[in-house]
């Protein structure tokens, strides 16, 4: 097999150094479109039809049920701001092929950096180690689907460069200062990704795809009577440089200093077991710990998951819907395509209150006899696709926000999630708080902070009593999964929702249920 | 690194001097990996492959950029070098990003750490299946009717690097790492699915939990999760198991750090030469003992490594910086972060512990939580055992604990004898009195 040209190579190589702060390369961004939805890794590095067919021979020659290739490259650049200087600047680059042989739910895989036919021969000779059968067959054509586009970026808009960054992190920064007199510390930083893959199977799919992703990130450490606190913020996701405008400086640095000053004011958070009124937005984190992980459908097809008995099943009140969705434009999880090569859709998992669906890849589809979701996703061309959550939220209801609260003495109101983790197992999940307030007597009263909550999945889906008609999806950039210890970028969203009963882990102890 | 790498990290480090940085560093990795996994006594993961690359830091009068690249052509190199050069320019001047002065290189120890395993390339494809086939079958022999799942895995790792700066380091690295793990659910009351897991890391094989200490820990951990629930909140002692302590420390070994210490996002700023704990919080940081996890002989400024007491007795004496925080902050450096990490252990084992300390908590796992590095508070979710006199009362769930690092570690009344082995955090289970522990 014929190796790639050395200038294939620089050229490729020459637009990721580029792009890493500023890219000359993108100058004609309408040939960047057009070259990157169709035939990159074709025109860059040689990758042709007649190449990925004979892969995936290889990978099939000792048998599966199929074979597919996953062709990345990526420019990774990230700029840092810290103590008023943009003085940090980070690049990384992906080039390489993944190579998956499939039987059953058992997996080969194999994967090289070095895009030569020697070296792509061998990761799909390990891809077909995990067999010793007959040959499988490969498609004799490929089909090229038209993928729609949930990526709102102009492609004149498309450049990041430097001489740009660097005055928007500065006003940041200065936003940060401005705002507030306390502030003593501020920290902000600028991420952009571009990731070209390409995915072809062996029974005749081959896909391409261009993924923006980026995100404006800062914190601020404010000292106030003594007492020093931290609060930070970001936006981002599948966008393009024209989304960060002053209104987005402005969203940032406002967020970062109100945070800032409730937490001077913060009193101890309670501890035990209490109602919980979830705040619009970022708070989505709570469906994708409590109840979107044991609705992936490798957990459930495995019988690891809480939820593998309840498919079809009244899991929780007529008014709960939760959707996940990559078809949302410009949100971190929205996919044109999967990592598999389905296309982007939405995915209903409860419908007013009953269990309709697992979120699927391609060999857990298989096992229920469904077809996959589009949830098949993986980190890098490094990584085995499992099924993943994209964008996870809750349908409106009908309540007022002021309606959630007003019928509660005491409990807790969050309002914004730091990170959480679930055992599928068990169902047992928690959620880390850095910003909420007490509920007394119907009424947001002090600002609390740094709590974690725990719960049960099915039995929090049992307990949401209330659901308000505000669904706010968190338009941040910086959210991540990680699952099988990979990552991949995720998105939440939440009306105003109140859950009759969770385990509030402050510090004092408090009286039992309102 | 054969004699080509060596050359070639050369090349790529006059390149970057002759085309205009002032200063560089180059890093050279090489690490192949295999990952099998075990399930329904059938293969279903079998992963390999190898990979390399360039990390390259520029400085070019105080403007610093770091970056990576898989290719090692020098065709590929030239440019790319030439590129990240002209594009640190862009950046603002920092006069406190360079490269160490070259006389904190010398010193280096002139020992062997016995980091790779030289059975490392024998061990075949064939013995790897072999291993962790034997892991989920020791998992399965132990099986009830109440097992639903078992699997087994082992991901292991050979890697070399090669180092290199303008103003005259090098350093050479090479080592192996063998990581297993075996985990089953079983079916509890109700839907709940309980999953016991147990795993380690080690060196060279013969450094690894044996299979059926492994399949015995697993099928514990699960078993005893059987008919969790909350009790009542409450103050009590609580015990940390010896493979979650790192867990609880990390969020205290963070405000360690020269960076959130410079930016202010430290609770333990102003603490040094402090108590900042019990007697019994006491602390080394072991970069040379062999065969150790994180060993090294040279840290990421290229430091000569030293075993170094961070906490004695309850006083904090050294806090990790690296050499541009050091600047920053006017002070010595000391080494940019951990390596091997050693609390002295007791005498006594848990279970002889737990007969002495009355009514109180056992936690073999926590779930989520975070730790605020700025102000030390924390709150994490827990799993484990209610126990009273030594009894096991039962098991618990959805609950949680949360203090104040800067209170945490003087309510440290014991430390078990069991400090755990596979992993380069070497703690032993630890005793805590007065923990708010949330449930009903």
């Amino acid at each position: 097999m014929e190796s790639i040209s050395r200038r294939k190579f620089i050229s490729g190589y020459a637009a990721a150094t580029g792009a890493i702060l500023i890219s000359p390369y993108l100058s004609d961004c309408s040939q960047f479109r057009r070259d990157m939805k169709t035939k990159y890794f074709e025109s860059e590095f040689g990758i042709d039809q007649t190449l990925c067919r004979k892969l995936l021979e290889t990978a099939l020659s000792r048998g599966g049920d199929f074979a597919d290739l996953y062709f990345e490259h990526t420019t990774t650049n990230s700029l840092g701001l810290e103590d008023g200087k943009v003085n940090l600047a980070n690049g990384n680059i992906k080039l390489g092929v993944g190579i998956r042989t499939v039987k059953g739910n058992q997996v080969g895989y194999g994967f090289t950096q070095i895009l030569t036919g020697e070296s792509m021969e061998s990761a799909a000779r390990t891809a077909s180690s995990l067999v010793n059968t007959s040959a499988s067959p490969v498609s004799g054509n490929f089909s090229h689907p038209d993928l729609m586009n949930y990526y709102p970026t102009d492609p004149l808009s498309m450049e990041f460069p430097v001489p740009s960054k660097i005055p928007m992190m500065q006003d940041l920064n200065d936003a940060c200062f401005g705002l507030s007199r306390y502030v003593q510390k501020a920290t902000v930083s600028f991420m952009d990704e571009i990731k070209h893959i390409m995915i072809v199977t062996s029974d005749g799919n081959m896909v391409e795809d261009v993924l923006p992703m980026n995100y404006l990130s800062a914190s601020a450490i404010g000292e106030k009577d003594g007492r020093t606190e931290r609060a930070g913020w970001n936006i981002g996701g599948r966008r393009d440089f024209s989304y960060y405008d002053d209104s987005v400086i402005k969203e940032i640095s406002g967020k970062v200093i109100s945070d800032l000053s409730k937490n001077f004011d913060a009193i101890q958070p309670p501890a035990g077991e209490m109602p919980v009124v979830l705040g619009p937005g970022v708070t989505g984190i709570l469906l994708h710990e409590a109840i979107g992980h044991g609705m992936e459908a490798d957990f459930n097809h495995k019988s690891v998951s809480i939820y593998s008995d309840m498919l079809g099943k009244k899991v929780a009140e007529s008014f709960v819907t939760i959707i996940d969705d990559g078809t949302m434009d410009g949100y971190s999880g929205s996919l044109n395509v999967d990592d598999e090569g389905t296309h982007g859709q939405k995915t209903i998992l409860v419908e007013d209150g009953i269990l309709v669906s697992y979120m699927h890849d391609r060999i857990s589809a298989n096992h229920y006899n469904v077809k996959p979701t589009g949830n098949g996703r993986r980190e890098s061309y490094e990584h085995i696709p499992y099924p993943r959550m994209r964008n996870t939220y809750m349908m409106p209801g009908e309540a007022s926000s002021e309606d959630v609260i007003k019928n509660i003495r005491h409990g807790v109101y969050v309002e914004n999630v730091g990170n959480g983790q679930v055992y599928v197992g068990q169902g047992d999940f928690s959620f880390y708080v850095p910003q909420g307030y007490l509920i007394e007597e119907g009424q947001l009263t002090a600002p609390i902070k740094d709590f974690n909550i725990m719960g049960n999945g099915p039995k929090m889906l049992e307990n949401i009593t209330l659901v308000a008609n505000d669904l706010v999806m968190d338009n941040g950039g910086t959210g991540y999964c990680g699952k099988e210890s990979q990552r991949v970028k995720v998105g939440f969203g939440l009306p105003t929702c109140q859950v009759k009963s969770l385990t509030v882990g402050g510090t004092k102890k408090t009286g039992g249920l309102s | 690194m054969n004699q080509d790498m060596k050359d070639l990290i050369k090349w790529v480090v006059q390149t970057a001097q002759d085309n205009g940085s002032s200063q560089s560093a180059a890093q050279l990795y090489k690490t192949r990996e295999v990952n099998i996994r075990y399930r329904e006594s059938k293969p279903e993961i079998v992963k390999e492959a190898t990979k390399q690359g360039l990390i390259l830091e520029i400085y070019c009068d105080g403007k610093f950029s770091v970056q990576s690249i898989p290719d090692l052509r020098k065709s590929v190199l030239g440019d790319f070098i030439k590129e990240q050069i002209r594009n640190t320019l862009y950046l603002e001047e920092d006069p406190f990003r360079s490269l160490p002065d070259p006389e904190y290189y010398s010193g280096r120890a002139m020992v062997d750490l016995q980091k790779a395993d030289p059975d490392y390339a024998d061990f075949s494809i064939e013995q790897r299946h072999q291993k962790v086939s034997e892991m989920e079958t020791a998992c399965l022999e132990k099986g009830s009717d109440s097992f639903l799942s078992v699997q087994a895995e082992m991901i292991d790792t050979y890697g070399e690097s090669m180092s290199l700066t303008s103003n005259g380091f090098e350093g050479e690295d090479e080592g192996t790492s063998y990581s297993v793990y075996t985990e089953i659910t079983i079916r509890d009351e109700g839907a709940r699915k309980p999953n016991g897991y147990f795993g380690g890391s080690a060196r060279r094989l013969a450094g690894l939990p044996d299979h059926q200490d492994m399949a015995e820990r697993t099928s514990k951990d699960a078993l005893d999760q059987l008919g969790a629930g909350k009790i009542p909140t409450e103050r009590l002692p609580v015990i940390i198991q010896n493979n979650s302590s790192p867990r609880i420390f990390s969020g205290f070994l963070s405000a360690m750090f020269g960076g959130n210490l410079q930016q202010k996002r430290s609770f333990l700023l102003d603490k040094k030469d402090q108590k900042v704990g019990s007697d019994l919080f006491t602390l080394m940081d072991d970069p040379l003992l062999v065969k150790g996890l994180a060993s090294r002989l040279y840290d990421g400024d290229g430091f000569p490594c030293k075993t170094r007491s961070m906490i004695q007795n309850g006083i904090l004496n050294e806090y990790y910086i690296d050499w541009y925080y050091s600047r920053k902050m006017d002070l010595e450096p000391s080494t940019g972060g951990p390596s091997n990490l050693i609390m002295p252990h007791g005498k006594r084992s848990v279970r002889d512990i737990m007969k002495d300390l009355g009514r109180g908590i056992l936690i073999t796992s926590f779930i989520g939580g975070n730790s605020n590095s700025t102000t030390g508070d924390f709150s994490i979710g827990i799993m484990g055992q209610l126990f009273d006199r030594g009894e096991i009362v039962q098991a618990i769930s959805e609950m949680n604990i949360a203090d104040n690092h800067l209170l945490l570690w003087h309510k440290l009344i014991e430390t078990a004898n069991d400090p755990w082995k596979y992993g380069s955090f070497s703690l032993p289970s630890m005793v805590f009195d007065n923990i708010m522990v949330a449930g009903t």
